[in-house]
């Protein structure tokens, strides 16, 4: 790599990147590459979020004769500083796997048929004619903005109907819970920044060296810096994030909750939270009674008062906390310790592990909680930060609201007001909108896969950009059912062939990432823009266009729903002079930047809830901004990073130090919620002895329907196995590698054993990861979910490990 | 240098004449410049200026094939072998093939090639197993080469996370991780090839070199390994 000219750089490898680092020389190198370029050559680098996950690391896309050709860490990106992780650098191989999806294809007495556009298209606004309340759209945090904010309107204000969901209840809403819980507005309030400037970083069950490694780096690369941080592991299994931290705190599956009590008692014990923050800026609150036996209490609760809570957390001793967690008591302390320190910067991190949990609510609650209750929060490296899984999970799911209960900018189906803010904005009649929220994910799926008779009243489904076949819990109940249902009909948006197309009765071919123009939105508040820089293979279509396309088939079918107040389609567009642009029409699709006209139409949604946005334009020029992005009065756009802070926040008030602007409590006071442990639905038993843990790996991303096309990581991690205790193994007398079956209440699949690997779990616990399609571990999971996040628990279910043969 | 009476096959098992192998590795590292090439270092001319494999040349063609594992010292292998493609067709992965033309004498003969597969190191080496001339010999250390990582190029040395090398790799201690970066022990590693074939990197960070001189055949039994 030291002499390397383009040429020769392209030829290394299939997809030329620069081994980029946010250190030293290799920064040089990445920039080598660029600047060695000869004279005239054709190669365009232009800036893209990279596709995979809620980083948001910016690469650079380098593409000729129409097709992408290099990738590169983006210099400017400030989240990744030029640094990519192993997927990132393969990023550009994702568009090209060989069996890309080209033409849309019709079942047709059993058989995939190769159809036209116009059938298709056909199709679909047929089925939705014959019984609108019967259909759903199951949308996706990869969704871009635009693509979800058609998607949304498409639904909730042009067929009435609020049957829309997105895979983020999946990964992402009892971060969404926790949020409104305490501070009555979704997203974190804490940027990447903090990761910059935490003296301790405490993982809640969090793989960041696998899930972020971007992050991690740039949290471990302060020590090569010879800056100190202190890692603290809170963790069920040993993982590669164990590997560098410097306590590693084994707990027992669903212990967090003790700990985090454990934490708040030896505050309140000790007697040294931080008295004045918390009189200044917190109020307690609790969980009032239950309106009747099958309702959960409301989410946002009842106050109580600081000896209430002082008594509810009065039984979380540390012994006590060790007997329910695991976690030996003096480590307790140790945690109790750090909190009441005023000198040291905390930093926590949490994803999945405390969010797919049926009590994720709560413990989101509890660690908001005890940040707040030790005045950790809101200054530079004091914060609590969930990460999220997909690109546009916050961006298009949380903030443009796709879920069946939100309206654009954390508005509510539900609130009158709301729904009259929303029909004005989109300029639909008054009443347009239903009140009622649509069904959640799960139960969306059990409905589609019930029969219509029984009270399956979802009979037409379209799914884009994601891959519930492979990702929902409890796949024989939630998703396969649907097979020997005749008259239920699925429609997948996707690029390749995946669990989901295989029991599809349509399949549309959609292009994919810089083959469309698109806008995403990370876990920071960091909404992203990118341009189209290729074209889709075959006849393969933006998502976006299908459902105007669509929508535009519905109005002259004469379904009044897709027409404003003024009588014009809901998706009317016209150039600069006036005219209409069809862009129902592929050809003329790309005549005006649907994009830029859909986001600026949503960008007034935002200003509500202060996540206020810049203009498309700001987006263009920069690597991202986190939002609220507020005009200044010399005409340029500032972003916010930390949010209720009087020094960098806007909208909180002169003098008041922090204002929580949206409060439960209506007092500008963010809220200490005490939540009590509680015993997970199901646990090991005689039968079913072993805790089983899924999740993901560094190589693949989420089902890996794209990165298992991508050779280095197909063949860096080829296929899924069940991460056992050598202990456990001894016992039941399992080799490595040997093939076993996991089995379940639910379903059973076969899997070799990895002793001692990547990862190692406690004895009496099993890890698999998801990603492999061929070993769908969610045939064995159960798809219990919090009762308000409506998130299932993928992380905690009883299994057997049954020897073959 | 492995007719040394003084070097035993422990030593060599050992790999106490590594440094040098590795040195000669890292030279030829640096010129390759990139990428796994077994084959490339076939190209490289002796001091001589003779080609490699050229007659006259002697014991040095020995430098650069990358044989299957136990495989006899080069000249007893190339008199050896009777090209018989036993080998070959035991692999159960595919992973020995005929040397191509450019080995000139060599051509032929079987050798690894790390494009098609790396060795996988069975536990029953069927390769030996099917030898009849004996050139693949239970008795020789399983020593092919040596994997050499390019710390530029890794994931892990370059400020990303990665560990595949070392989860990978059938021989057990030949692949540390310090801090969540792989190191090659050179004496444990038998060049076998996995870490290569299974790299993510961009720009594969895994250059394997093959053994430049394998042990004679006859040990002296006083120097054997009393342990095996």
């Amino acid at each position: 790599m030291l002499t390397v000219d383009r040429r020769a750089f392209v030829k290394a490898s299939a997809m030329a990147a620069a081994a980029a680092a946010a250190s030293g020389s290799n920064r040089a190198l990445a920039l080598t590459v660029l600047n060695n370029q000869p004279e005239g050559s054709p190669l365009k680098w232009q800036k893209a979020p990279c596709r995979f996950c809620g980083t948001g690391c910016h690469v650079m896309v380098g593409t000729e004769n129409g097709r992408v050709v290099a990738i590169q860490g983006d210099q400017k990106a400030e989240v990744n500083k030029g640094l990519l992780c192993v997927k990132g650098y393969h990023v550009g191989l994702a568009l090209y796997g060989k069996d890309r999806l080209t033409t849309p294809m019709l079942r047709k007495n059993g058989k995939m048929v190769p159809i036209s556009w116009e059938e298709a298209i056909e199709t679909i606004a047929s089925k939705i004619m014959a019984n609108p309340k019967g259909f759903a759209l199951y949308g996706s945090g990869q969704w871009t903005i635009g693509e979800g904010f058609a998607g949304n309107k498409f639904m909730k204000a042009g067929l009435g109907s609020n049957q829309i969901d997105g895979n983020p209840r999946l990964c992402m809403s009892s971060a969404v819970t926790g949020f409104l819980s305490t501070f009555g507005v979704d997203e974190p309030p804490g940027v990447y920044d903090d990761i910059d400037a935490c003296d301790v970083a405490i993982m809640w069950g969090n793989n960041m060296a696998e899930m972020h490694p971007v992050l991690f780096s740039r949290l471990v690369d302060r020590r090569t810096r010879g800056e100190k941080v202190t890692i603290i592991d809170m963790t069920t299994r040993r993982t590669r994030t164990s590997d560098l931290a410097d306590h590693v705190l084994y707990f027992k599956p669903h212990g967090d909750l003790a700990i985090a009590n454990g934490i708040a008692h030896l505050m309140v014990k000790s007697d040294k939270y931080d008295k004045d923050f918390v009189a200044k800026h917190c109020n307690f609150r609790k969980l009032g009674p239950k309106p009747d036996e099958k309702t959960p209490p409301d989410m946002l609760g009842v106050p109580m008062t600081f000896e209430e809570f002082a008594a509810a957390v009065e039984p979380y001793t540390p012994e006590k906390v060790e007997e329910l967690s695991g976690v030996p008591a003096e480590k307790i302390r140790m945690l109790g310790d750090l909190f009441m320190r005023r000198d040291v910067r905390i930093n926590s991190f949490w994803c999945m592990g405390m969010n797919q949990h049926t009590r994720g609510t709560a413990i989101n609650c509890i660690v908001h909680g005890i940040h707040l209750m030790s005045g950790h929060f809101g200054k530079p490296g004091d914060a609590a930060t969930s990460l999220t899984g997909q690109p546009s999970a916050c961006g298009t799911v949380r903030e443009v609201g796709t879920l069946c209960h939100l309206l654009p900018g954390g508005r509510l189906v539900a609130n009158a007001e709301h729904r009259k803010e929303a029909e004005k904005l989109w300029n639909v009649p008054e009443g347009r909108i239903a009140a009622k929220p649509g069904y959640h994910t799960v139960e969306m799926f059990k409905r589609f896969n019930t029969p219509t008779d029984q009270g399956g009243d979802i009979t037409t489904l379209w799914v884009q950009v994601t891959n519930p076949g492979q990702t929902l819990p409890n796949l024989n109940r939630n998703f396969r059912a649907k097979k020997d249902l005749a008259d239920k009909f699925m429609i997948v948006s996707d690029v390749y062939p995946t669990a989901t197309t295989e029991l599809a009765d349509l399949i549309l071919p959609s292009a994919m990432w810089v083959e469309k123009n698109g806008m995403y939105g990370n876990s920071e508040r960091r909404t992203q823009q990118w341009f189209k820089m290729v074209s889709a293979p075959g006849e393969a279509r933006d998502d976006c266009w299908q459902l105007i396309a669509v929508s535009r088939r519905l109005l002259d079918k004469g379904l009044d729903g897709m027409k404003g107040k003024d009588g014009k389609w809901i998706f009317h567009t016209t150039d600069k002079s006036g005219k209409e642009v069809p862009i129902w029409d592929w050809a003329h699709y790309y005549d005006v930047n649907v994009d830029e006209r859909l986001f600026e139409e949503y960008r007034p949604f935002s200003t509500k809830k202060h996540k206020n946005l810049a203009p498309y334009q700001e987006y263009v020029k920069s690597r991202g901004l986190r939002w609220p992005v507020v005009e200044q009065a010399d005409g340029s756009w500032r972003e916010t990073r930390w949010r209720f802070s009087e020094f960098d926040d806007p909208f909180v008030a002169t003098g008041k130090g922090f204002q929580f602007y949206h409060s439960v409590s209506k007092d500008d006071k963010a809220l200490i919620w005490f939540r009590p442990h509680e015993h997970p639905p199901e646990m090991p038993d005689a039968e079913f002895p072993f805790w089983l843990c899924t999740g993901r790996v560094l190589e693949h991303w989420h089902s890996g329907s794209m990165t298992r096309r991508i050779p280095q990581l197909h063949r860096a991690m080829p296929k899924a196995y069940v991460e056992m205790n050598r202990e456990d193994a001894v016992k039941l007398g399992i080799r490595n590698t040997e093939i076993v079956t996991v089995k379940s209440r639910r379903g059973e699949i076969d899997l070799p054993v990895w002793i001692g690997g990547r990862g190692d779990p406690k004895p009496g616990e099993v890890f698999v990861p998801f990603f492999d399609e061929g070993k769908l571990i969610n045939l064995v999971t159960l798809d219990e979910y919090d009762p308000y996040s409506k998130q299932p628990d993928y992380k905690k279910c009883a299994v057997t490990i049954v020897r073959k043969g | 240098m492995p007719e040394d009476p003084n070097l035993s096959r422990r030593d060599l098992l050992r790999g106490r004449l590594l440094g040098r192998i590795v040195e000669s590795a890292a030279n030829s590292a640096q010129r390759v410049a990139a990428a796994v090439s077994s084959a490339a270092v076939a190209r490289e001319t002796p001091d001589d200026g003779k080609p490699v494999g050229a007659p006259g040349v002697g014991r040095r063609f020995a430098l650069p094939i990358h044989r299957p594992p136990g495989a006899v010292d080069e000249v007893t292998f190339l008199s050896g072998c009777t090209r018989c493609n036993e080998c070959i067709s035991a692999c159960p992965v595919g992973a020995i093939v005929h040397a191509p033309a450019r080995f000139r004498e060599a051509a032929g003969t079987p050798m690894i090639d790390l494009h098609a597969s790396a060795c996988i190191m069975c536990e029953d080496t069927p390769c030996i197993a099917a030898c009849k001339p004996g050139v693949l010999s239970a008795d020789q250390p399983r020593k092919m080469g040596v994997a050499w990582i390019q710390t530029m190029a890794c994931l892990a040395h370059t400020g990303s996370f990665c560990t595949v090398c070392s989860e990978r790799c059938p021989v057990p201690g030949a692949i540390d991780v310090v801090a969540g970066r792989p190191t090659i022990r050179a004496d444990v590693c038998t060049g076998c090839g996995v870490c290569a074939s299974v790299c993510p990197a961009p720009t594969n960070a895994i250059v394997v070199m093959p053994l430049a001189d394998r042990p004679l055949r006859s040990v002296h039994p006083s120097t054997q390994d009393p342990e095996r």
